[in-house]
């Protein structure tokens, strides 16, 4: 269904990479009046390629996931106002909603389970199965560790519970593999021709 | 798309986690060193970090590559050319 090993996506990429790059030129050819001057420094050219490298990958991946529209906002964010007025305020207002609801059953159900592992470890007297449930709290605590780490890396992620995050990590991870590939057969092509 | 309630969470069963886990351990890369095993959650989330930043890292590098590339062709049509071939590839 949405597989990024597909051609229709790759081609999507490629015109979309071809596309922003054009731009890019284009817009620099422009600002520069005399044409001798016409190239852009490396690190804008860099940060041109990275940039329409992502929004590329996020436009050609579609409305179904969740970090294509945080790395479309983070990435008009700086140059302009989203160009998107009706939508994004309307999403962004939904996911404090959502992030709200979210943060508050997280809390709630911390309270929960601490009051019941206390409650049981009060029961169970034997050290062995006091040593289990510490073990589990040390398990539970670490997977929320990388939970966080994994949200920061992933564009859009803290704003999902953790079985959207696996699903958006699933989905961000092949399509990262596809871009990586796409990038190298152009600049593998660039250096041939 | 994902509801917040907690009534979802119940029907959401072991069996799609364990899928979801799977598949997260079939796309990294050293799930194809070992057999295939029973890797601890944890483990699995440092993993699928440290790719993911990797793969950032090469996106890059290819990109800083592209870049120096660039600059030695002109905007013109051999590039354009290559790049339609790929497309048609």
């Amino acid at each position: 269904m949405r597989g990024p090993n597909t051609k229709a996506f790759q081609q999507g990429f490629l015109k979309n990479m071809i596309f922003s790059l054009q731009a890019c030129s284009e817009f620099c050819i422009s600002s520069s009046a005399s044409g001798g001057a016409a190239m852009m420094s490396l690190q804008q050219r860099k940060c041109a390629i990275k940039s329409s490298a992502n929004i590329a990958m996020a436009t050609a991946r579609g409305g179904r996931a969740r970090w294509p529209q945080a790395v479309l906002a983070s990435s008009s964010s700086p140059s302009r106002r989203p160009s998107k007025p009706s939508s994004s305020p309307g999403k962004k207002k939904k996911n404090t909603h959502v992030c709200k609801k979210i943060v508050r059953r997280c809390l709630h159900t911390r309270r929960r389970w601490r009051a019941g592992t206390g409650a049981s470890s009060l029961a169970r007297t034997t050290s062995t199965t006091t040593a289990m449930i510490g073990s589990r709290e040390i398990a539970r605590r670490l997977v929320r560790k990388r939970t966080k780490v994994l949200r920061k890396m992933i564009p859009g992620g803290e704003l999902l519970d953790e079985i959207s995050l696996l699903h958006e990590a699933v989905d961000y991870v092949a399509h990262l593999h596809a871009q990586v590939d796409v990038l190298r057969r152009i600049s593998n092509a660039v250096q041939r021709g | 798309m994902s509801s917040g309630r907690s009534s979802s969470r119940g029907n959401i069963s072991e069996d799609e986690i364990n899928e979801l886990i799977s598949k997260l351990q079939a796309l990294l890369p050293s799930s194809r060193r070992r057999g295939s095993g029973q890797a601890s959650t944890t483990k699995l989330l440092k993993e699928t970090c440290s790719y993911i930043k990797s793969l950032h890292r090469e996106v890059d590098d290819l990109s800083d590559r592209l870049s120096d590339l660039m600059s030695t062709m002109d905007h013109n049509s051999p590039g354009a050319e290559i790049i339609r071939s790929i497309l048609r590839s």
